[in-house]
């Protein structure tokens, strides 16, 4: 999960690398208290935003009066940054720079060990940086120090090196402690008196850590979808949580535009068989997979997420062979969803594997019982095949309502 | 000839005691494969599927050593001299240990298998922390230890042997013996090409699922070098991804003539490309970047001479004259 530059930078101040005094502002807020507890005139008035390239898309607003801050806030708060939704914005202090310089640890996954990146050159896209003004150096996850090369050469020493050596030590100490998978600072400023102040702050932390950071309970729920979560996918999160969260995966529910409910597994096969589905001429009301062999109440929470949204024309339930999932137990979340909802759109299933014929006869029952448009499938037929069955169903049933209306007209 | 499996292999199932760890050591015993016994801590003493539990894997070696069948050099030996070391490390190299444990104790288990010299471990586990899998990866590496996974369902070669649950119980109807090799990221979709293979008369020389996490223990390229040394291998189908960076690693290994066989790749996700930088959708690793995803690998792949399908069901048709 990305986390908001206020979020990263508090994180930062954990452990040691020094960030400009700052406040946090939301909607509604009052801006102009919030200026004057920082104590300074010039500030610096930057959207929260989850990725994108902030500067250059007027993210950020330099501001020295109240009225300046007041005018800056409304202004961001009506913006979107590349598609993404600006959900606070951060007051900072304005710092005079001297230089800007670049520092980031993520995984290398060729080496698939971490890597350390700097350059003197920062402040821009570390990707319009030339070549030879970064320095790159893999680091042993292992290893909780990063040993200066100045040092251990032993003789000369550059005294200017000394501070981007600590705090590229406090950066490893908080990409290892805070289980991240990105941290960066850019730019790392050396301000005109001689201080060193991360200016920005990009962090991801690896989501399958959670168990080991109950700090991350207080992070609000968000999305890379520019806008807030829904409740739908603010509901559908929490399955996956508590204490057997990793007996098989029912959390992921991403809104999305179109009218077709998607129930798929795994998550490769899910992928691909949202292209089959833009191959077909449909669109997705949301990406939605199952699998690890989930426990019934958990599918059940999950199916009954995605048929809450209104305006659906069809479900699609397509998933693989499976190799360990088992049919029976999850089609019994299934039908406990469909049970409840009985949708009066058609449904297509294709699904095969462990228990599959007794799945699939526990379906048939939930058909019969509730009336269901449905057209099952095992693997004979082709995933994506599927996907053109149920834009045939939903072209016929379109036509028989066009024209009962036009009985009843 | 084959891949990762033999007929010698003989398997360790750490975890045995749990729902999915007995799961997978009855999948191996039904197709054949050697599962010895099993390691769960504090429940060493029981048996499951009529193996033997160990408390630890250096309790398991005893059993495990002793399935060595070179009694010549086995046990004459002092232990510490290095021909004796190697006879030993001879032996286990034809051990794997598959590993299924819940998340937070993987790193521990894995570290485990990895002390004990154990030569190809299987870790099925889901949802592990990127962190505490950087560190097996460096620990097995020093070592010169496989690590397929995590969050793989382990390889099979038809007819020889699996290890791990892939084809579940349909393992019959969907696998037979053949001469085309699969890897994929995602362990369905193992199932879906290789079923696909069978139902139009082809069949597998083996199938590999590396996996679907950012940091893989055995990559496509890892793979495609095994591919490229076994006879019975004629062609490869991979099914790969959006993210993540592996597809551009087979692309140096053609150029370097490392992988020199007919290869045909359909890479998931063009759908995911029309979604933020940095937005994470399907598998841990998938992670939507520019410049890595679907479009640009494929052109990278196409310009050695890789075979693209449109569509997954289309990897079948591009193989089949090269069976």
């Amino acid at each position: 999960m990305n986390l908001y530059e206020f979020e990263g930078k508090k994180l930062f101040a954990k452990h040691g690398i020094a960030t400009p005094k700052g406040a946090v502002v939301k909607r509604g807020d009052n801006f102009m208290d919030a200026y004057n507890s920082l104590g300074v005139t010039d500030v610096v008035v930057k959207a929260q935003v989850l990725s994108g390239k902030r500067g250059k898309n007027n993210g950020i607003k330099f501001c020295s009066s109240i009225q300046e801050v007041v005018m800056a806030c409304a202004e961001l708060f009506d913006m979107q940054i590349r598609g993404q939704y600006v959900s606070a914005l951060l007051i900072e202090e304005k710092l005079n720079i001297a230089e800007e310089h670049y520092f980031s640890i993520t995984y290398d996954t060729n080496k698939k060990q971490p890597v350390i990146i700097y350059s003197s050159e920062g402040g821009m896209d570390i990707e319009d940086v030339a070549e030879e003004q970064i320095e790159k150096k893999f680091l042993d996850v292992r290893q909780s120090v990063i040993l200066s090369e100045a040092k251990n050469l032993g003789g000369q020493l550059d005294p200017s090196a000394v501070p981007q050596d600590d705090i590229k030590n406090k950066l490893w100490s908080c990409f290892l402690a805070e289980d991240t998978r990105v941290v960066e600072i850019n730019p790392l400023v050396k301000t005109t008196d001689g201080r060193w102040v991360a200016a920005d702050a990009k962090v991801a932390i690896d989501d399958d850590a959670f168990y080991r950071h109950e700090e991350w309970k207080e992070l609000e729920p968000r999305t890379m979808m520019g806008r807030l979560p829904t409740d739908r996918e603010i509901a559908a999160k929490k399955i996956d949580e508590g204490e057997a969260y990793y007996r098989g995966t029912a959390g992921k529910y991403i809104e999305l535009d179109g009218d077709i409910a998607m129930i798929l597994n795994g998550g490769g096969a899910s992928i691909a068989n949202m292209d089959a589905l833009a191959g077909a001429g449909l669109k997705p009301s949301n990406y939605t997979e199952y699998s690890g062999n989930p426990p019934r109440e958990k599918v059940y929470q999950l199916a009954k997420v995605v048929l809450s949204k209104p305006g659906l024309k069809g479900l699609w339930m397509c998933g693989v062979v499976a190799n360990f999932t088992n049919i029976k137990e999850t089609f019994m979340g299934i039908v406990d969803a469909l049970d409840e909802i009985k949708p009066a759109y058609p449904i297509v299933v294709r699904r095969d594997g462990t228990e599959s014929a007794e799945g699939f006869a526990l379906l048939e029952e939930c058909v019969k019982r509730n009336n269901l448009n449905i057209k099952m499938f095992k693997k004979e037929t082709g995933m994506s095949e599927t996907a053109q069955v149920l834009a045939e169903m939903i072209r016929d049933s379109s036509v028989i309502t066009r024209s009962e209306e036009r009985a009843t007209s | 000839m084959s891949i990762l499996i033999s007929k010698n292999t003989k398997v360790l199932v750490q975890g045995i005691t749990g729902k999915e760890g007995q799961k997978g050591a009855k999948a191996m015993l039904d197709y054949g494969t050697n599962v010895l016994c099993g390691v769960t801590p504090k429940k060493g003493g029981q048996e499951v599927e009529g193996k033997p539990v160990f408390d630890t894997v250096k309790e398991a070696m005893a059993v495990i050593l002793s399935e060595a069948k070179d009694p010549l050099t086995f046990g004459e030996m002092d232990s510490s001299t290095p021909a004796r070391a190697s006879a030993q490390n001879d032996k286990l190299s034809d051990v794997v240990s598959v590993i299924y444990v819940p998340p937070f104790a993987a790193k521990a288990a894995i570290l485990e298998a990895i002390e004990n010299d154990i030569a190809l471990i299987n870790v099925f586990v889901e949802r592990i922390p990127i962190k505490d899998t950087a560190y097996c990866l460096a620990a097995a590496k020093e070592k010169n230890i496989r690590i397929l996974g995590p969050s793989s369902l382990g390889a099979i070669n038809p007819g020889v042997g699996r290890i791990g649950v892939i084809g579940g119980p349909l393992v019959n109807d969907i696998f037979k013996p053949g001469s085309i090799g699969v890897i994929s990221r995602s362990g369905g979709m193992t199932n879906e090409l290789s079923w696909q293979l069978s139902k139009n008369g082809l069949g597998q020389s083996a199938a590999v699922h590396v996996g679907g996490d950012l940091l893989m223990g055995t990559t496509y390229a890892d793979v495609l070098k095994l591919y490229e040394k076994d006879e019975q291998t004629k062609a490869v189908i991979i099914f790969g991804e959006h993210g993540g960076s592996y597809e551009f690693e087979i692309v140096e290994l053609i150029k370097n003539k490392e992988f020199t066989k007919p290869l045909a790749i359909y890479i998931g996700g063009k759908f995911a490309q029309m979604l933020p930088e940095g937005m994470n959708i399907g598998h841990a690793g998938a992670i939507v970047a520019r410049g890595q995803g679907a479009a640009e690998k494929e052109a990278a792949l196409k310009e050695v001479g890789v075979m693209i399908a449109e569509r997954y069901e289309d990897l079948v048709e591009l193989v089949k004259l090269h069976a």
